[in-house]
């Protein structure tokens, strides 16, 4: 436990001390805060486009950060060779991928936070009443982030950080995805297709399950009974993918 | 493989500190996966409390046949074991150590600390004792990327010296040192041999190796070439240098 605990709060340190995050984050800021000119050139839906923009553009961010720096965590430590300093030392494999893991969760909590808070106050300017759905939305983007991050850190155990960022972003898109096209191809009647719109959708992470943006702006009822068993479903995802991760790196030699 | 490779026996003074039997390593390399025969049986062994001197050109096999030592990487055939309770009573220095750059000196030595479960009082004494006998207390809130190279080597081995180790294996511990940084890790190597605990350590500074150790192995090509005590080497030879010479040139 001390060991996770060691390299969670060093993998925190790391990656929020990271100068690129911190740019990555005012940009971010930039572009929700552009969200109010938006909302401007809108006729009578300032606030909608505002939400709207604003939850876009904090996925968008937050996908990048969870997906570049994931790919960089396990890579960094392994082309750096800090690893040999840490595994020689009674550090488990599977502590280190926890660690790191539980590290960079912290990170895009500290992220998102300041991204949702941020949007959170501008909806209120805005439209004069604070929404509480704005963090609801915020929280279940960290949610779908959190499950990528897991994949891009396995991702991360069998090759290179630039291909673990690339499927990291594929396996977002598959995420979002995933349930309409094997919904379309249902209606298709082709059994091929059929049957592979199955595997990615039972492959990937089903993410669409858990978006709540359209439901947050009211164009969709929120079933929240169903959402939390899809989150359910996603943090064993995670779990299961993370094994994955540390058997992988188990069977590496420095 | 198992996250620690090796038994975790309590110190036995009949076994020894290390012992490397029949190691055989092979890599495959390049794109076509050629196969690279790096140790080709190697065998020596190191007893507790001597300060052992593995010696060898480069890419003779040494520091490969310490990260068989010590786990981090697996032997194709034969067995290295270490006579000590397992990873916690370890401490290695890698050879041209890389640390975490954000950190600094106090920060990184806090976490190596951290990894051996010591408790935070303890955990800070050892730090800043740590911090002193390496001459960096005045650096120890300085992050690591703007430490020289001989301050990493000393930070380095300070990180070894954490969890006040019985075996202390040290990959080319001198690269990088000025003369008083060389003085200074002599110093700490020979405190740790008054102490009573076993050092390993590579090096191809042979002055240095021929006043530290009591024991050393000539590495060529893979295998142990020779193996004795200082003394022994030099029977017929006026130095060090000349009998590793005529070693590795045999």
């Amino acid at each position: 436990m001390n060991q996770l605990i060691a390299i969670t709060v060093n993998t925190f340190k790391e990656t929020i001390r990271d100068r690129v995050l911190a740019v990555i984050v005012v940009f971010a800021l930039i572009m929700i805060a552009a969200g109010l000119w938006l909302g401007s050139i809108s006729l009578g839906e300032q606030g909608r486009m505002m939400t709207d923009f604003g939850l876009v553009a904090v996925t968008g961010f937050g996908l990048i950060v969870a997906v570049f720096v994931a790919a960089g965590l396990v890579r960094k430590e392994v082309e750096k060779r800090t690893v040999y300093v840490l595994f020689s030392k009674p550090v488990s494999r599977v502590a280190f991928i926890s660690g790191k893991f539980v590290g960079l969760c912290g990170t895009m909590a500290v992220v998102l936070a300041g991204m949702g808070l941020f949007l959170f106050a501008l909806v209120w300017v805005v439209s004069g009443h604070p929404s509480g759905m704005v963090l609801l939305a915020v929280v279940m983007i960290y949610v779908q982030l959190l499950a990528i991050m897991a994949v891009t850190i396995f991702f991360s155990t069998l090759g290179s950080a630039i291909l673990a960022s690339v499927l990291g972003i594929c396996v977002f898109v598959a995420g979002q995805l995933s349930h309409n096209v094997l919904a379309l191809t249902r209606l298709g009647k082709n059994p091929l297709t059929e049957a592979l719109s199955w595997v990615v959708y039972v492959t990937v992470p089903n993410l669409s399950a858990v978006d709540v943006k359209a439901g947050v702006v009211g164009e969709q009822t929120l079933a929240w009974g169903q959402i939390g068993l899809w989150t359910a479903y996603l943090a064993a995802y995670v779990v299961v993918v993370l094994a994955l991760a540390a058997l992988i790196f188990r069977r590496k030699e420095f | 493989m198992p996250d620690s490779q090796h038994d975790t026996p309590q110190q036995d003074a009949s076994r020894p500190a290390v012992l490397v039997s029949g190691l055989h390593k092979t890599v495959r390399v390049g794109f076509r996966a050629r196969r690279l025969e790096i140790l080709k049986g190697v065998d020596f062994h190191v007893e507790h409390g001597d300060v052992f001197g593995l010696l060898g050109p480069n890419g003779a096999g040494k520091t490969t046949s310490v990260k068989v030592i010590l786990g981090l990487m697996r032997p194709t055939s034969g067995t290295a074991s270490m006579g000590v309770a397992g990873l916690e009573r370890v401490g290695y220095l890698p050879e041209n150590p890389y640390f975490y750059d954000y950190l600094s000196g106090r920060e990184f030595l806090g976490f190596c600390a951290r990894l051996f479960a010591l408790e935070a009082g303890e955990r800070r004494e050892r730090v800043e004792g740590l911090l002193g006998d390496v001459g960096l207390v005045d650096a120890g809130d300085v992050h690591l990327r703007k430490y020289s190279k001989g301050m990493l080597q000393r930070i380095g081995i300070a990180q070894a010296l954490v969890n006040d180790p019985e075996l202390v294996l040290l990959d080319e511990p001198m690269t990088g040192l000025d003369p008083v940084g060389r003085v200074e890790v002599k110093r700490i190597i020979q405190s740790l041999h008054e102490r009573g605990k076993t050092v390993l350590f590579n090096s191809h500074i042979l002055s240095d190796v021929h006043e530290l150790c009591s024991r050393i192995a000539i590495m060529r090509e893979g295998r142990v070439a020779w193996q004795g005590t200082v003394p022994e080497a030099m029977v017929d030879s006026p130095t060090l240098e000349d009998f590793f010479m005529k070693v590795v040139t045999a």
